[in-house]
């Protein structure tokens, strides 16, 4: 990659069946900067955002990330064993990325150490749980999607923090929200999306002001 | 293999943690091969089959001056069909329905035919069509051989007492004649009383010989209604709960229960978790997961492979019952397990990647591994179509590796040929699960 990205989307497209979920599109995110992905319900931002992450393969064009850079992606729906402890889906998926530190991670996300299934927590819980296996592989990009949905007001500062963290340290952030709170608290620039098309990339302030956000109201 | 080693592991540790699922696995195939062994058993038993008296039979018969309760006596050698008595109307419309699966007709004249001792009478037999047909009809022939096992004797006594009515003289009848004969003994006595002759000489001579003759009948008579005797010993056979093929189904059934169930509801799992979006980023293969999910199907068939056989050997032991090697072979059994858990591992990855959800990966699962089992139990015989679609299938493929590893003398034909089919099976359904499983990253 020559243009210093940390990541790249280069015509990325992805249709399910005869359903346009995302047009093609260019997306490229910088280190030290954290870019919201705004947009309504079924804009196309989660499906761009798996597509960034690796997790889902696009239809058409190709991303690409630096050489040798970390990326966790917390997805918005919970994305863990149910059946397994926090602990426990914490040791699977440090394991299998061969990183992170489980005990520190339980302790900074104040996770519950008991023994119980996953799948028992509260929403919040399981919102954290996704987010510190996002942290295992102590990542350079973070990719978060409405990461912030079902936490409470002091969780949520502490996500921000951590996203700052990322952000200050040169590595990037992209993150999917509804919340104007987190384009305060964490985004520099906003890409807002509707119907499966990039129709605003640019800073917050300019973003805020904008026919787009107007529209997106 | 380190991720599929890790994903093996967290699989088990779930498993692990969710014990009354594990419970229903287990149980529930052992329950099913109980049931079907039931079925086996009931299909093996009495068909019921009309007996139609015409002839108006007494209860009791003579016949060469030996009485039979005819109730008694089909009873007693109708020991794999259901009698039941029923008018001719009756059994013509049960046997149209499949009520009965045949007719025997007791005809007029039959009583008449049977104790005038000079011809044979007959039973007609009507049967329906279908694959019991066979069965039934050899169980007819083998109720007639008995019958006629019985009324030898009479037959044979009434023969010999003919003879000896021709060696000493006295009195006798024969379709309802009386007559009075003096026989070779009065013969002789009557020949000695006349003058000496060449003619008195030879045909004295002539009576000797005969005298000699039909002395030795008696045994010449009960050889030739017998020329083969069979003597039934008491068996030290197992008891059909322990036979063979009852282990062999028991172990297929459950194996073919459990690793598909669990290889296609883990697969699934993993996309109802949503975590197969974080370990398609590189950090599991699709095809790593398809292993990992035929490993996870081996390892419980290992597992509750090795306590069935464990099982079975004790209740062996304690049975005191022959035949078979129970603890030697249970490391071949074990491979065995090993492929056939493999091969119904794969089986499930695929309908776990086409499912693409656990609940309805375990409804497919039980609706595909019921008729493969069942038409693995269709003897080829019956339905060959059924045998040819079986062999698609792992199960029929385990079932004769575990029955010939079990207690075959020299098993390793049968194995070496059974072993290819499960690997190639599992070959061919993975390679296809492989190729689906791209849809639950979707």
């Amino acid at each position: 990659m020559n243009t210093g990205a940390l990541l790249a989307a280069h015509g990325v497209a992805r249709r399910f069946g005869s359903h346009v979920a995302l047009e093609s599109t260019d997306l490229e995110v910088h280190g030290g900067e954290a870019v919201a992905l705004v947009g309504p319900n079924g804009a196309g931002k989660s499906t761009l955002l798996a597509i960034l992450a690796g997790a889902l393969e696009p239809s058409d064009g190709t991303v690409e990330r630096a050489e040798g850079v970390r990326a966790g992606w917390m997805p918005q729906r919970p994305a863990h064993y149910g059946r397994l402890s926090p602990r426990q889906n914490l040791d699977v998926f440090a394991q299998l990325e061969r990183a992170g530190d489980p005990d520190e991670l339980l302790s900074r996300l104040e996770l519950p150490t008991d023994d119980r299934p996953a799948a028992t927590l509260s929403v919040g819980n399981r919102q954290r749980l996704d987010l510190a296996i996002s942290l295992l592989p102590d990542p350079q990009v973070l990719l978060l999607d409405e990461p912030t949905a079902a936490l409470d007001p002091r969780q949520r500062r502490r996500l921000w923090e951590t996203a700052r963290g990322v952000r200050d340290a040169g590595g990037a952030v992209v993150l999917v929200t509804q919340n104007l709170e987190d384009l305060e608290h964490v985004a520099d620039r906003v890409v807002a999306l509707l119907d499966g098309k990039v129709i605003f990339d640019g800073p917050v302030a300019s973003y805020l002001t904008s026919e787009a956000a107007g529209a997106l109201r | 293999m380190r991720p599929v080693w890790l994903i093996l592991r967290k699989d088990l540790l779930v498993l692990w943690r969710s014990p009354a699922l594990l419970g229903v696995l287990i149980a529930y195939p052992l329950v099913i091969a109980l049931l079907i062994g039931l079925t086996a058993a009931y299909a093996n038993a009495k068909p019921r089959v009309a007996f139609v008296d015409l002839d108006g039979i007494p209860h009791v018969v003579t016949v060469g001056g030996a009485s039979f309760n005819i109730d008694h006596l089909i009873n007693d050698v109708a020991k794999n069909v259901e009698i039941v008595r029923m008018s001719q109307g009756d059994a013509k419309s049960q046997l149209a329905s499949g009520r009965v699966a045949a007719v025997v007709t007791v005809p007029q004249g039959f009583i008449a035919d049977l104790k005038g001792l000079v011809s044979s009478p007959h039973l007609t037999l009507a049967t329906g069509s279908g694959g019991i047909t066979p069965r039934v009809r050899q169980q007819m022939q083998a109720l007639v051989y008995n019958l006629n096992l019985k009324l030898q004797k009479a037959f044979i006594q009434a023969d010999i007492e003919y003879v000896n009515l021709l060696l000493h003289g006295g009195k006798g009848r024969v379709l309802g004649h009386d007559f009075s004969i003096i026989g070779l003994d009065g013969t002789k006595r009557l020949l000695e009383q006349t003058p000496d002759s060449p003619q008195r000489k030879k045909v004295l001579d002539f009576v000797g010989d005969a005298r000699l003759a039909l002395a030795l009948t008696n045994n010449a008579i009960r050889a030739t209604a017998s020329p083969i005797v069979l003597d039934e010993e008491k068996g030290e056979g197992r008891t059909s709960l322990l036979s063979a093929q009852v282990q062999a189904y028991g172990l297929a059934i459950t194996i073919t229960f459990l690793g598909l169930l669990l290889a296609a509801g883990a697969l699934a799992a993993e996309r109802d978790e949503n975590a197969i979006g974080r370990l398609v980023r590189g950090l599991v293969g699709l095809g790593q997961l398809v292993v990992a999910k035929i490993g996870l199907a081996v390892t419980v068939a290992l597992g509750v492979g090795f306590a069935i056989l464990v099982g079975f050997g004790v209740a062996v032991e304690v049975g005191g019952v022959h035949g078979g090697e129970p603890w030697q072979r249970i490391p071949l059994v074990l491979v065995g397990v090993l492929f056939a858990g493999a091969a119904v591992g794969a089986v499930g990855a695929l309908v776990g990647a086409l499912a693409r959800e656990s609940r309805t990966a375990s409804l497919v699962g039980v609706l595909v591994v019921l008729p493969v089992i069942f038409i693995g139990l269709i003897p080829k015989g019956i339905v060959p179509v059924a045998a040819w679609v079986s062999d698609v299938f792992p199960f029929v493929h385990a079932v004769r590796f575990f029955a010939s590893a079990l207690y075959d003398r020299s098993p390793w034909e049968t194995i070496a040929r059974e072993a290819a089919w499960l690997i190639g099976l599992t070959a061919v359904f993975g390679a296809i699960a492989r190729l689906s499983v791209r849809r639950l990253a979707t």
